[in-house]
């Protein structure tokens, strides 16, 4: 059951996606590629190009992933999975964040998640150009020979 | 400044339709210059708050942003109004491209053009790393779960679901000893 594959998948990603898309880039392509083989790690590669060319929240990288695994009800699938459990939760915390402002817990949670922010979009930046993926990285550098 | 939320659904729907129809490059800069400078539904104080809000919670921060606005307005029907909204058109548009894509993919010319916007995206990633990384460089315990971050996510692929609650740990920590 295909769809209930990226359903859950996506659904995952939607939960532990602190500091939004680019966080949890290294994850979905891990998942995506190398656990469930949805595309390759160069398709990887052109899908997210496509949906960083078009205009809309980069989220859309998923729907066409869905797209790919399982055709036009994959890619809706996928997008609402993605937003879904994110939405809910926003949905909660909105007001209950407002009510914490000055709560030591908060800042510290605030203070907290900054730094791993930037360290996994950093992965995301460096999983996008790995070995295992396309070889622009190595082709935009001179080689000496 | 003067502000006037959305009167009713379609005029909130409508808004978040014109975000999304033209979100070049990015959807923040469209949606502060719809919901703020154009619609004047929020003060840009307002603005800053609730996204900084959707940037700390998990998931798609414009997403995030849609249902917590929607929600302030309308309750459950705006924020489903809203995130509908929003994702219409890029959605529409996005397929449309990755067919179109599908269609001439054995080109080289366009395999190479999409592999250099891949490359684009992946260097956009690192100067955002190094714009939010700027304001925590100082912190040394800040560097030490930035680079341990990176070491396993990126370098050794272990999965977020085990290094996102460590490395949380570890952080809150740090953060209630006055580290970070």
């Amino acid at each position: 059951m295909i769809l209930l594959d990226l359903a859950v998948t996506f659904g995952v990603l939607s939960l532990i996606a602190f500091g939004g898309m680019p966080a949890v880039m290294p994850e979905m392509q891990r998942l995506v590629v190398e656990v469930k083989g949805w595309t390759t790690a160069p398709e990887f590669i052109q899908l997210f190009a496509i949906a960083q060319a078009a205009p809309g929240p980069n989220v859309l990288i998923v729907s066409l992933i869905g797209w790919k695994a399982a055709g036009l009800p994959g890619a809706v699938v996928a997008l609402l999975a993605v937003c879904g459990p994110a939405a809910v939760l926003s949905w909660w915390i909105a007001d209950l964040w407002e009510r914490f402002k000055d709560s030591p817990w908060r800042i510290a949670i605030q203070k907290a998640i900054a730094p791993l922010v930037v360290g996994l979009i950093l992965s995301g930046g460096y999983v996008l150009c790995t070995p295992s993926t396309p070889d622009w990285c190595s082709a935009s550098i001179p080689s000496p020979t | 400044m003067d502000v006037t939320p959305p009167r009713n659904l379609s005029e909130l729907f409508m808004g978040f339709l014109a975000i999304g129809a033209r979100s070049f490059g990015g959807v923040m800069p469209w949606a502060h210059r719809t919901m703020v400078e154009e619609r004047r539904w929020l003060t840009p104080a307002d603005f800053a708050e609730t996204i900084g809000l959707c940037q700390f919670l998990p998931g798609p921060n414009i997403g995030n942003a849609s249902i917590v606005l929607g929600k302030r307005w309308f309750g459950v029907s705006g924020s489903i109004v809203a995130f509908l909204g929003l994702m219409a058109l890029p959605f529409i548009w996005v397929m449309a491209l990755g067919a179109l894509y599908l269609e001439w993919a054995s080109d080289p010319v366009v395999r190479a053009v999409v592999t250099g916007v891949g490359a684009t995206g992946a260097g956009l990633f690192m100067g955002t790393a190094l714009k939010l990384g700027r304001a925590i460089v100082r912190r040394p315990a800040a560097l030490v779960l930035v680079a341990s971050c990176f070491l396993a996510v990126g370098v050794g692929r272990y999965s977020m679901l085990i290094v996102l609650p460590v490395s949380a740990a570890i952080g809150v920590f740090f953060a209630r000893r006055g580290w970070l």
